[in-house]
């Protein structure tokens, strides 16, 4: 019993953090033509506009843009390409996450 | 010579360049961008409102030809190739304006100018290729042609937030001066929306340039 509640209250001491960090959910954009740092800050200023997005983290390796969105808010699937094709690269496909 | 010229010249025109690490930004974007060599001192402010064309204003002294150079420039994304681990990128740019000349018989004449070229790059993450050209007309003050192309190496694979480093090898080619070839090691360093790249030519002349996106 004892061992249980101790496994509970891990559990819930690492995972309460982990949904409050990105309450509103996150959707990975496979992005191709992604390989310049400099140039991939019109991510985050693109991104950085739309109120519905909390914060955007860009993976030069995976050539991923993460895309974390504020507590009950969203964007579609086809806002979220036209802002990265604005940003002057082009999406491979979009995965969603919690 | 002028078989090399014209080689350049045509490779110009059908490869992908970049000096100016992307002349477009993105929608509502703003650059500034300064760039200082043995020969020229220019400064350059351009608005994107599309992710395909920037508009602006540059100032240009050519010191070798005492040449002012006041003008709108347009710069237009005419290609972008987006792959998986690279992209390239072709874009003409143009610019109307006027030009002052401080350069003996030519002192204190003024005239209507303009430029146009190409410039085109391709990149990964590990190496970097650009080439651009661009035809200048001062009316009765001066027109020349310049070219100009670089190849870089990154020592390493940063993160998106990391600091960049990229060594790079400039040659410029000024048909119409003497020792018309300026050969100039590079280093390029980036973070966040600053880019910096400082060099010395082979004439011992420094290159100094500096980019700033907001």
């Amino acid at each position: 019993m004892k061992t249980r509640l101790v496994i509970i209250i891990l559990f819930f001491a690492f995972s309460v953090p982990t949904f409050a960090a990105h309450p509103g959910g996150t959707v990975y954009a496979d992005v191709n033509g992604l390989v310049c740092a400099f140039c991939a800050h019109a991510l985050e200023k693109v991104f950085g506009r739309e109120e519905a997005v909390e914060s955007i983290d860009v993976n030069l390796d995976k050539k991923v843009v993460t895309i974390h969105f504020q507590q009950g808010q969203k964007l579609d699937d086809a806002t979220i390409t036209k802002l990265i094709t604005d940003s002057g690269y082009a999406v491979r496909g979009l995965r969603h996450g919690d | 010579m002028r078989f090399l010229f014209v080689t350049l010249l045509g490779i110009g025109l059908i490869l992908p360049s970049l000096v100016q690490a992307r002349p477009v930004s993105y929608p509502g974007g703003w650059t500034f961008i300064t760039m200082n060599d043995g020969t020229l001192n220019s400064a350059y402010v351009h608005y994107s409102p599309t992710a395909k064309i920037s508009v602006g204003y540059t100032f240009e002294y050519w010191r070798d030809r005492e040449l002012y150079l006041n003008a709108a420039r347009v710069t237009h994304l005419v290609k972008r190739w987006n792959k998986p681990d690279s992209q390239a990128n072709l874009y003409f740019k143009t610019g109307f304006g006027v030009a002052y000349s401080d350069a003996g018989e030519l002192d204190g004449e003024t005239s209507a100018a303009g430029f146009a070229g190409l410039a085109a790059d391709w990149e990964d993450r590990r190496y970097f290729i650009s080439y651009e050209n661009r035809y200048t007309e001062a009316g009765g003050i001066a027109d020349f042609f310049q070219q100009s192309a670089r190849v870089g190496w990154a020592p390493y694979e940063g993160d998106f937030d990391d600091l960049h480093t990229w060594l790079m090898l400039q040659v410029k080619h000024s048909p119409e001066s003497e020792g018309n070839f300026t050969l100039t090691p590079l280093v390029r360093f980036f973070k966040g929306v600053h880019l910096l790249e400082v060099g010395m030519s082979n004439r011992g002349e420094v290159l100094l340039n500096y980019i700033f996106r907001y």
